[in-house]
C-alpha cells in the first residue's frame, strides 16, 4: 500500500475550506480505507491513468507527496512522467456540457440551486485544467486555475467566483455559509457569461488539434 | 455518447431534485456524506429514517461510481445505475408519503 497526500496542502493553498486530500493505492480492497478520506486506486489502474495521460496523472505527478509506504519505495516517483495528454478536445466538451445542463437547470428554476452552482464550480475548473494541459503542456491544478491563464482568463469578478466556489465547498465539504436565492440572481450574467469564454477557448481547442 | 462522468452527475441531479422538492430548512447541497450530514443536523432530521438511509445509501453507489469514473461503461456500472434508479423510485414514494 501507498498513501500520498495532493491537492490544496500541497500547493500551499489553504484557507478554511481547504481539506487534505488523501490518495491510498492498493492490491485489493482493504476494509480500514473509508471512501470518505482516500481516493481509493488500484496500482493497476494508476498505471494506466499515465498510459493514457490523463489529468489526473498529471495531477499527482505534479503535486503527490508519499506519507507511508509499504515498501519504502515510492510507487509514483517511479512511475516518472505521464505519457502526453491528448484527450483535450473530449475533456473540454465533457466540461462544457456539463457547465450548460447545470446553467439550463439554475434557469429553469431547479430547487438544488447550490449543487447547480457547484457543478460550474467544478466544469469551470475542470474545463481550465484540461484547456491548459491540452494547449500548452503546463499542469496547473489550483482551484483558481480558470482565473489564471493570463489574457485568457475567465472573466468573473472575486465576488462571482467566490460564490461558485463556497458552492463546491457546501456540496462537498458540507461547510460554510448557505448561499440565498438572491445572491445567486445577483451573479446570474456573470455566471451565464462562462458560456462563451468556454466557446472561445473550445474554438481554439478545435482549430488546433 | 454521453459520457460517464455527466451521466453520474445527471443521477445526483435527479436525486437531489426529489429530496429538495420538498420543503427543508435548509437544501441538500450534495450527495457527499459530508453534504448529507449537514443536512440532516441543520433541518433535525432522522438519521434512522427511511429517506435519510436510502440518501447514504445513494451516496454510497455513487462514490463506488465516482471512484471508477475514468473506466468505460461497464455491466457493474449498468448495474448500479438501475439500482440507484429503483432507489430513485423507492425515494419518491417515500417523500410523497412523508408529509
Amino acid at each position: 500500500m501507498h498513501i500520498y497526500v495532493f491537492g490544496s496542502l500541497c500547493r500551499g493553498e489553504i484557507d478554511t475550506g481547504s481539506d487534505v486530500d488523501l490518495l491510498a493505492i492498493v492490491n485489493e480492497f482493504d476494509k480500514r480505507l473509508s471512501g470518505d478520506t482516500f481516493s481509493i486506486y488500484s496500482y493497476e489502474r494508476i498505471k494506466k491513468l499515465w498510459q493514457e495521460g490523463n489529468p489526473f496523472s498529471w495531477h499527482l505527478y505534479a503535486e503527490a507527496k508519499m506519507i507511508y509506504s509499504t515498501n519504502y519505495k515510492d510507487f509514483i516517483v517511479g512511475l516518472g512522467k505521464p505519457n502526453k495528454y491528448d484527450q483535450c478536445l473530449v475533456d473540454c466538451n465533457k466540461f462544457f456540457y456539463l457547465y450548460c445542463d447545470a446553467l439550463d437547470a439554475i434557469k429553469s428554476g431547479s430547487n438544488s440551486q447550490i449543487f447547480e452552482m457547484s457543478t460550474i464550480f467544478l466544469s469551470l475548473r475542470n474545463f481550465a485544467t484540461c484547456f491548459l494541459l491540452g494547449t500548452e503542456g503546463n499542469g496547473n491544478f489550483s482551484r483558481r486555475v480558470a482565473l489564471q491563464l493570463g489574457n485568457k482568463s475567465v472573466k468573473l469578478s472575486r465576488e462571482a467566483f467566490t460564490i461558485l466556489e463556497q458552492a463546491r465547498i457546501l456540496s462537498i465539504r458540507g461547510k460554510g455559509e448557505m448561499i440565498t436565492r438572491k445572491s445567486i440572481d445577483n451573479y446570474m450574467d456573470e455566471i451565464m457569461s462562462i458560456q462563451i469564454w468556454m466557446e472561445e477557448l473550445l474554438n481554439e481547442v478545435t482549430n488546433d488539434s | 455518447m454521453i459520457h460517464e462522468f455527466n451521466n453520474r452527475m445527471s443521477i445526483q441531479r435527479t436525486v437531489l431534485e426529489i429530496i429538495n422538492d420538498k420543503k427543508y430548512q435548509e437544501e441538500l447541497c450534495g450527495l457527499s456524506s459530508k453534504a448529507i450530514d449537514r443536512w440532516i443536523a441543520i433541518n433535525g432530521l432522522n438519521c434512522e429514517s427511511d429517506t435519510c438511509k436510502i440518501v447514504y445509501e445513494i451516496s454510497g453507489k455513487l462514490f463506488f461510481l465516482a471512484n471508477k469514473s475514468q473506466d468505460c461503461i461497464s455491466d457493474e456500472y449498468e448495474m448500479l445505475s438501475a439500482e440507484i434508479t429503483n432507489l430513485c423510485s423507492e425515494l419518491t414514494i417515500i417523500q410523497e408519503h412523508d408529509v
